[in-house]
């Protein structure tokens, strides 16, 4: 039996030949939440997209599996039915493509056994009720004239009627207004407590504590120039609010110049 | 862009003679027993002129179109089978209707889609002929034939009974070449009116059908008048698995305050050329709803008008094509504001992929006195593959101070974002393009009235993403 959970093993990725991502072990574990946090262009959405498979991403190096299924052989589609979910930072509009066709589209593709119209209906307003969204939005196109705040609503829509195994958040949180991370917060929480969403594995790329205020993590990942620096628990977060990366960068640089001191005194010892 | 955009220019090679016409006019004369000698003089002497027009405009592909090809369309005139049968002219009275054995004709393999269904009536035609079909046609409403007969009766409405002569008048044939050659040759068609104060729910339909038995030189004339606050909504279909060469022209009038609503939905056979000339007029406060889906044909070419005569008249055009395989479409809207304040707007989405070839001209003319008028005009391309083309070629033309014109075009390939994006909600490649495409022609779909209408134009549409050989770029 294969290892369960969302697995990067030494990962490393390019964009237009320049290596983003250098070497990332990581493993999210069903129903746990980790959180990824790191400065601007360190790599945090090119982990998300690579998981999800955008061929803009080459694969240098390294594996990502989920639930023992190598991810990295598939494309984006078959990975949406391996049980994979990525909230985008900016999601794509799909202008004539009206919300209620393109979640029908998209349950039937992940999950086609189950559900009929009438049911499907039902699980629809339900989300949309504690979303606090306005069921007006299943009549537009997709993302298309959204407001930002919108946009990332109709992505956790998409996650509670989804459900999938592992859900990768990229800053679902950025640009929310207090009353929409509240609505984030109760819907990914609504969505932890029921059967269909209990085992959900997240990935929370976050650059603010405030999200894990709602949805608390287990663990946190701190992301810098395509490495994963430091892993704690969720005071790093607070830490990192009150801080800065400097702190961090620091405490790293310092650990590497150790490393060497010790690497270079081997010999002597 | 694209590719392919040789500048081989192959013209139509249409030559049709006087000595083409006079047979025709024989094989008419023959079966006309009512027309007055006059009446067939009147009207030998307008197809005269109207080929020598023909013949002495130039074809289209020529300058200062250039880019278009024909080249995959050509034609010879000589090819075209005329039968008494699918003749039908101006000129014969008494029994407009000829009544064929549908076995015989072979009318019954045709799919004939919403004439038995939607609680709509109208017109079938048969290649040219008018085939007689059960029909509920409002009984307020007048819906016939374009026959002499017709015109004789119906001459007030016709010739001046409003404002302005409408018969020949809206679309100027002395300008467009296959106007002319429509008006030399034309062998069918229909005549709605629409009196004053009568509003319609149930479309009136005019169907083209067609089949391979019976390969037609097809040259409808429709004239749709709508009296003052009158409602109706027209669908013209062209059906059919024949290849015929048709040849038309549309002449509506929408009187003070009426509200026309004219529906196209193009599905002729895969080597038919079908071409038309298509005008409207606007009195006061009226509005003229143009709704085009190109669907079918090997070479199609539809020129839409609508001249605004009167304030408050207003103009919308929606269009569509997708071109398939070889298939190059061509399309032309021109919206006139001859005074003002006058409104118009203008949406046309066109897709192309395998070797489609499509080009869209629209115009807007804004007169000097066309003051506090309002245009837009948005077009936008989509090309699916490497050989596909699309042209768009646009043209404001503002004489008038304190207007508003907006006018947006774009040329683009599918969003590869979108596609990922859809990718990552488990929807694959192919269904996520068929998706896209999909929705690339929503705005334009919606605008046509009608859910029922609607959903025959995506389920066409689908259909052609099924037969598309190449596509994704
Ligand atoms: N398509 C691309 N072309 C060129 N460079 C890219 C591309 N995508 C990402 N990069 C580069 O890769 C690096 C990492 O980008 P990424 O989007 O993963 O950062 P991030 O950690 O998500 O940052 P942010 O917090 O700002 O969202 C950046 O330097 C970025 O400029
Ligand atoms: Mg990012």
């Amino acid at each position: 039996m294969p290892t369960r959970g969302l697995i990067a093993r030494d990962l490393r990725v390019a964009v237009e030949n320049n290596e983003i991502l250098k070497g990332i072990d990581l493993t999210v574990e069903p129903g746990r939440v980790h959180a990824l946090m790191g400065p601007n262009g360190s790599g945090k959405s090119t982990l998300a997209f690579t998981l999800a498979g955008h061929p803009g991403y080459q694969v240098l190096g390294g594996s990502a599996t989920l639930d023992g299924e190598d991810l990295l052989a598939l494309p984006p589609d078959k990975r949406a039915k391996a049980g994979l979910f990525l909230s985008f930072q900016y999601p794509a509009a799909i202008p004539g493509v009206s919300v209620a066709n393109f979640l029908r589209t998209a349950r039937m593709s992940v999950r086609p056994e189950d559900l009929n119209p009438a049911k499907f209906r039902k699980l629809v307003f339900d989300k949309l009720d504690t979303l606090d969204m306005d069921p007006a939005f299943l009549g537009r196109y997709v993302n298309d004239g959204f407001s930002g705040g919108e946009k990332k609503r109709l992505e956790m829509l998409q996650l509670a009627i989804l459900a999938p195994k592992y859900a990768v958040l990229d800053e679902t949180d950025s640009g929310l207004d207090i009353d929409a991370l509240q609505s984030v917060g109760n819907s990914v929480n609504a969505l932890r407590e029921s059967d269909e969403g209990k085992d959900i594995g997240f990935l929370v790329i976050t650059h603010y504590p405030r999200i894990l205020k709602h949805v608390p993590a287990d663990v946190v990942h701190i992301l810098i120039d395509g490495r994963i620096v430091k892993t704690g628990g969720p005071e790093l977060a607070d830490e990192i609010e009150r801080d800065g990366y400097d702190g961090v960068r620091e405490e790293v640089a310092f650990k590497a110049a150790m490393d060497e001191f010790v690497v270079a005194k081997a010999p002597i010892v | 862009m694209s590719s392919g955009a040789t500048e081989t220019v192959a013209a139509l090679d249409f030559t049709p003679t006087a000595v083409t016409l006079v047979e025709v006019l024989s094989v008419l004369a023959n079966q006309d027993e009512l027309a007055t000698i006059d009446e067939v003089r009147q009207d030998e002497a307008l197809r005269r002129e109207a080929l020598a027009t023909y013949e002495a405009l130039p074809a289209p592909g020529a300058r200062p179109h250039r880019g278009w090809k024909y080249d995959y369309a050509n034609l010879s005139f000589d090819e075209l089978r005329w039968t008494s049968g699918s003749v039908m002219m101006a000129t014969m009275p008494k029994r407009p209707v000829h009544r064929l054995d549908a076995e015989d004709s072979g009318a019954d393999e045709i799919d004939r889609p919403a004439l038995a269904t939607e609680n709509a009536g109208g017109l079938f035609f048969f290649g040219a002929t008018y085939v007689d079909a059960p029909s509920n046609v409002d009984p307020r409403v007048t819906v016939l034939p374009l026959t002499a007969t017709t015109v004789r009766a119906n001459e007030g409405i016709l010739n001046g009974g409003h404002t302005h002569s409408i018969l020949h008048e809206i679309v100027d044939w002395r300008a467009d070449k296959f106007a002319a050659l429509a008006t030399a040759f034309q062998n069918c068609g229909a005549f709605v009116y629409v009196p004053d104060g009568v509003q319609i729910d149930a479309p009136v339909q005019l169907v083209f059908a067609n089949s391979e038995a019976q390969d037609d030189a097809v040259f409808p004339h429709v004239v749709v008048v709508l009296g003052k606050n009158a409602r109706a909504t027209v669908i013209e279909r062209h059906v059919g698995d024949g290849d015929p060469f048709v040849c038309g022209i549309v002449e509506a009038h929408a009187g003070e305050g009426a509200q026309l609503d004219y529906v196209v939905v193009q599905q002729a056979g895969e080597a038919a050329r079908v071409i038309f000339s298509r005008g409207a007029r606007a009195e006061r406060d009226a509005q003229v709803r143009w709704h085009l889906a190109e669907l079918g044909g090997a070479l199609v070419r539809t020129v839409l008008g609508v001249r605004l005569e009167a304030p408050g008249s207003r103009a919308e055009a929606s269009a569509l094509f997708f071109n398939t395989g070889l298939q190059h479409v061509d399309l032309t809207s021109g919206v006139d504001h001859l005074v003002g304040p006058t409104t118009s707007d203008t949406v046309v989405r066109s897709a192309a992929t395998d070797r489609g070839q499509g080009r869209y001209i629209g115009n807007i003319v804004i007169r000097p006195k066309a003051h506090g008028s309002d245009a837009s005009l948005r077009d936008d391309a989509l090309l699916l593959s490497k050989h596909a083309h699309i042209d768009s070629v646009p043209a404001l033309e503002i004489a008038a101070n304190d207007v508003k014109a907006f006018h947006g075009a774009t040329v683009g390939s599918l969003d590869e974002d979108a596609l990922f994006y859809a990718g990552s909600r488990g929807i694959a490649r192919n269904a996520a393009l068929r998706m896209i495409t999909l929705g690339f022609f929503e705005p334009v779909i919606a605008r046509f009235p009608g859910e029922a209408l609607r959903d025959e134009v995506r389920t066409a549409l689908d259909r052609k993403l099924d037969d598309a050989t190449e596509i994704d770029v």
